[in-house]
């Protein structure tokens, strides 16, 4: 009962605060100056040697998309959802959604470019521009522990395994 | 997201990340991030506006071949006060 009324209480926060940093994006900056993520000081890095038409493209999100025959994201939870969805290359934008309440996605529907370049990056990769595209996957942000364990340890480890499998040279992350 | 930027990269693939938020980005250190003040859900800008779509991609992913570990690289570009054209040779 309490724990019920302190889920929906947070979801509520997150939901409404979302909605206004979505609006206004110096409160927004204010709220992240005042966030303690985790803090790192050494940065891992794999130069990219190959050019760019010669590429295999990758893409990742962590704004909750997903094809429409796949469970959304589960809402549910305020400390948020670990899991992935995959993404494959010639997914029609048609097929895709977004389920993720915490920001206001009404622009990312209208045209999921802005939030998930994948009709984009088909094109350039019609043109040449880029060599290929790779499977692409789809988190949701906002994740807190215990789950924050879940993603670092477990489905993070298993797309990168994958994207190492369908050798990937390179991948392009955009948040919600 | 960054921190998801680090373990791909940490598995041996080059990533840049796009983000709104520099100060998590200062403390997660992605491997290359790409810093746009703009509102949250618009990573690449607004909807049907491929210049700006097209410019902001391609600052990424060229950004792959030049950016230092963890830089952030900061075009300022304005929230709906710029005017882009589609980058050369990507017409």
């Amino acid at each position: 009962m309490t724990d019920d009324w302190r889920n929906r209480s947070l979801k509520d926060l997150y939901r409404l605060t979302g909605q206004i940093f979505s609006q206004i994006p110096a409160l927004a900056r204010l709220w992240g100056s005042a966030y303690r993520a985790l803090n790192f000081d050494s940065v891992p890095f794999t130069p990219l040697r190959k050019p760019l038409n010669e590429c295999r493209l990758a893409l990742v999100t962590t704004g909750g998309v997903h094809r429409r025959d796949q469970p959304p994201f589960d809402m549910v939870d305020p400390r948020g959802d670990p899991t992935y969805r995959r993404i494959p290359v010639d997914t029609p934008l048609a097929e895709l959604t977004i389920t993720h309440d915490y920001y206001d996605h009404t622009d990312a529907e209208a045209d999921l470019n802005i939030l998930f370049p994948l009709e984009l990056a088909q094109s350039l990769v019609r043109r040449g521009l880029i060599g290929s595209l790779a499977t692409s996957y789809s988190f949701m942000g906002h994740i807190e522990p215990p789950h924050l364990e879940t993603l670092l340890r477990q489905t993070a480890p298993e797309v990168a395994m994958f994207l190492k499998q369908e050798q990937v040279d390179a991948v392009l992350l955009t948040p919600a | 997201m960054g921190l998801i930027a680090r373990i791909i990269e940490s598995a041996g693939i080059s990533t840049v990340c796009i983000i709104s938020l520099k100060p998590i980005a200062e403390q997660v250190r992605p491997p290359r991030t790409l810093y746009l003040a703009w509102p949250f859900g618009h990573p690449l800008g607004e909807p049907g506006h491929r210049a700006q779509q097209l410019t902001v991609l391609h600052a990424a992913l060229h950004s792959l071949y030049f950016a230092e570990p963890g830089e952030i690289l900061e075009p300022g570009w304005r929230w709906r006060r710029e005017t882009y054209t589609v980058p050369p040779g990507w017409e």
